[in-house]
């Protein structure tokens, strides 16, 4: 190796080996763990399979994966769609609209259990916020996060409020949009849904397909609101608070660490089919 | 290359030798890591314990505080697992068996029983059962914290309803027709309740309330679908049924339940002893304040006298199983523990409450006589999965459906545990 490479390799020797002892080394002992039975102390026992056979018998299991996908399915589109609204409204240079950027964006910074909390009153029954405003119509609010059938609709609010933080990509992908385009279109006669119709969308369906592929990761990673806010009837039993909740509830290491690994491979499939829908509808050059 | 992979090996051989070392040095340690979930003033006043006995121990030992203010039973299984347990920790009751199980805790019982200063018959038996499991003992308690009811003397006052006794055994009939008596009726411009249930307190306090129980006291039987049990649950679905206590879903807008007590929206509040209402009372303005009356809990449907009690004992690390100067840490720790806390889980204690907590005084009668019969439930290692079942399947359902079917989630519950327990039993 020459002095040149050499340098070269120790510069990236850091990274190197966070990534051995960090990544490399937990997915490998995450792999064997998965086939084990392991209660957090003392020797784990080679069980096989036995743990990925349990978990597709486990009602807990298709109870949380089923909350997980019903969630994912609505609210990845709902947020894809408010974000986008919201960042074409917001790319208009009107006097003030920064001030609107910003009040879009800052859910993006705030913490995830400051927003649980917040949502906690927001929603509350009797002295929330929603409620509060249909009360005054005189329209009798949901019991929300206390009712089973609510609770979706709580954690799809709660998405859309949060949309605003794809809102800088799609910012950015809209001001890369060349204007002789849209006066092109104009000279044309297209009127201003025809200009979104077939230059807008059509232009931005590549940051729409990496907010998608962000946006389903997040969706089965959904956590933080879930393990503070739950929900009635197991409705807020999202996939990653039962795997939480089986590693440090229940001590099932191993069973765990196999929910783990099936999640990983259900996002891997949906990536896998998003990416081969992509030559359908993402625009490419 | 080569030279620098052969420099990491060696690197990597050196650090693993040093840990070695270090696991050899800890058999013959005087020093000790104790590692609590208190944290802000009542971490300085942990402190405070652990400096005093450390300096009666003049050098014979040396207790450090890890403080774990939160996520602590994560953090301490971690640590179990990264075979870097805290030598002392505290542990909450449901998990003694479960921690006991999995080969974390010391064995204590020889060190215990042949104890000079600190025995088991000293303790009250209900509460000591808390760290019993398998015919051991796993930690020593250092606390217990049974529920008694805490009333509004003045609003049964002014209602003209008739106050219990401190002492005096009271029925859950009785107890359910005061709340009759009180719910929705105007107190202080509101619409006030005869008590408060949100999930708390506890599932046992109803299944019990009939006479009934979840686990058997061998540890193995599962006895939910007993009548009795069942005639304990419908307690609670009288209470939800008839609007007794406030909505599942509305007791959340006030914050937590115990502010609809300290706000006089429910006349009784099932409380733990420690639940420091009294100097709430005395920081509210003149108007605000009220006279709190205290009261054992109604007794079993077969008239038998009990509170639940949570207790949390300080255990020992598996490792320091048989060392004895690490036990007389332990034991030297949980006794000065007794001057600190309340209520000190020992007979014959009852005048440190006082002097810990001198607001207490007015509740000492019901303190003194719940306390023979304050106890925990029988835990077994299955106990988190029990539990996700009787939370979500059982109570949460009555406490939002008063017309749910409880008799038959409990039949389910039942032998589902008891499924459980024959897998254990069975490996």
């Amino acid at each position: 190796m020459k002095k040149r490479q050499r340098a070269g390799f120790y510069f990236i020797l850091p990274w190197l080996i966070g990534l051995i002892v960090f990544t490399a080394f937990p997915m490998l002992a995450a792999a064997y763990i998965s086939l084990t039975d392991w209660d957090i102390v003392g020797n784990a026992k080679f069980v096989g399979l036995d743990n990925f056979k349990y978990v597709f018998r486990s009602e807990d299991f298709i109870k949380s994966l089923w909350v997980t996908v019903r969630y994912a399915v609505l609210a990845v589109p709902l947020i894809i769609a408010t974000s986008l609204t919201m960042a074409v409204m917001v790319s208009k240079n009107y006097k003030g609209m920064r001030i609107f950027r910003v009040i879009y964006y800052m859910p993006a910074i705030v913490s995830g259990v400051a927003v649980a909390i917040v949502f906690k009153w927001i929603l509350d029954p009797s002295y929330g916020l929603i409620n509060g405003v249909l009360a005054f119509f005189h329209i009798k609010g949901p019991d929300w996060l206390y009712d089973p059938n609510w609770v979706l609709p709580s954690y799809l609010i709660m998405a859309i409020w949060g949309a605003g933080g794809s809102l800088l990509t799609y910012l950015a992908a809209l001001k890369d949009i060349p204007q002789d385009l849209y006066d092109a279109a104009m000279i044309d006669g297209a009127n201003t849904w025809k200009k979104v119709k077939y230059i807008t969308i059509p232009l931005m369906t590549p940051i729409i397909f990496y907010n998608l592929v962000l946006g389903i990761i997040a969706a089965f990673r959904k956590f933080t609101d879930a393990y503070v806010l739950g929900g009635a009837g197991k409705e807020g039993n999202f996939y990653m608070v039962y795997l939480y909740e089986e590693a440090f509830g229940h001590y099932r290491m191993g069973y765990a660490t196999a929910l783990a690994w099936i999640l990983f491979v259900i996002i891997l499939l949906l990536t896998i089919l998003v990416n081969w829908t992509k030559k359908y509808w993402v625009y490419s050059e | 290359m080569k030279r620098s992979i052969i420099l990491w090996i060696v690197l990597l051989l050196v650090l693993g030798m040093l840990n070695g070392c270090s696991k050899k040095a800890n058999s013959n340690k005087n020093t000790f890591t104790f590692a609590t979930w208190a944290a802000g003033t009542e971490l300085e006043e942990f402190q405070a314990v652990i400096d005093k006995v450390n300096e009666e121990a003049a050098g014979e030992y040396k207790i450090n505080v890890l403080s774990i203010p939160s996520d602590y039973y994560v953090k301490i299984s971690t640590k179990i697992a990264a075979k870097n347990s805290p030598d002392f920790f505290w542990l909450t009751q449901e998990l003694i068996s479960k921690y006991a199980k999995m080969g974390a805790l010391a064995d204590i019982t020889e060190q215990f029983k042949k104890s000079n200063s600190l025995t088991p018959d000293m303790y009250y038996e209900g509460v000591l059962a808390s760290a019993e499991y398998n015919g051991s003992y796993w930690g020593l308690p250092w606390i217990a914290n049974p529920i008694i009811v805490f009333y509004n003397k003045t609003m049964f006052d002014a209602l003209g309803i008739e106050c219990p006794s401190a002492t005096d055994d009271w029925t859950w009939e009785e107890f359910i027709d005061i709340c009759r008596q009180i719910s929705g009726k105007e107190y202080r411009g509101n619409k006030v309740y005869g008590t408060i249930i949100d999930g708390w307190p506890n599932i046992e306090t109803f299944i019990w309330a009939g006479g009934g129980d979840i686990i058997a006291k061998d540890g193995e039987t599962v006895i939910l679908a007993s009548e009795e049990a069942k005639k304990g649950m419908s307690y609670l679905q009288t209470i939800v049924e008839e609007g007794l206590s406030p909505r599942y879903a509305e007791v959340a807008s006030l914050g937590d339940n115990n502010v609809w007590f300290e706000k006089q929206r429910v006349a009784m509040f099932f409380g733990g002893v420690q639940d420091n209402f009294e100097t709430k009372i005395d920081k509210m303005d003149e108007s605000e304040k009220f006279e709190i009356g205290y009261a054992p809990m109604p007794v079993c449907d077969d008239g038998s006298p009990w509170s639940f009690d949570w207790t949390a004992s300080t255990v020992m690390a598996k490792s320091l199983e048989g060392n004895d100067l690490a036990y007389k840490a332990l034991e030297a720790v949980t006794k000065a523990f007794f001057e600190w806390k309340i209520v000190p889980p020992v007979k014959g204690s009852l005048n440190n409450v006082i002097e810990i907590n001198p607001k207490k005084e007015a509740a000492m009668e019901t303190i003194a006589y719940i306390m023979d019969y304050a106890r925990s439930a029988n835990y077994i290692p299955e106990w988190s999965d029990i539990n996700d079942k009787l939370w979500y399947n059982l109570y949460v359902s009555l406490l939002n459906d008063a017309s749910f079917d409880y008799r038959s989630q409990m039949d389910e519950i039942q032998a589902y545990s008891q499924d459980l327990i024959s897998k254990r039993k069975s490996k």
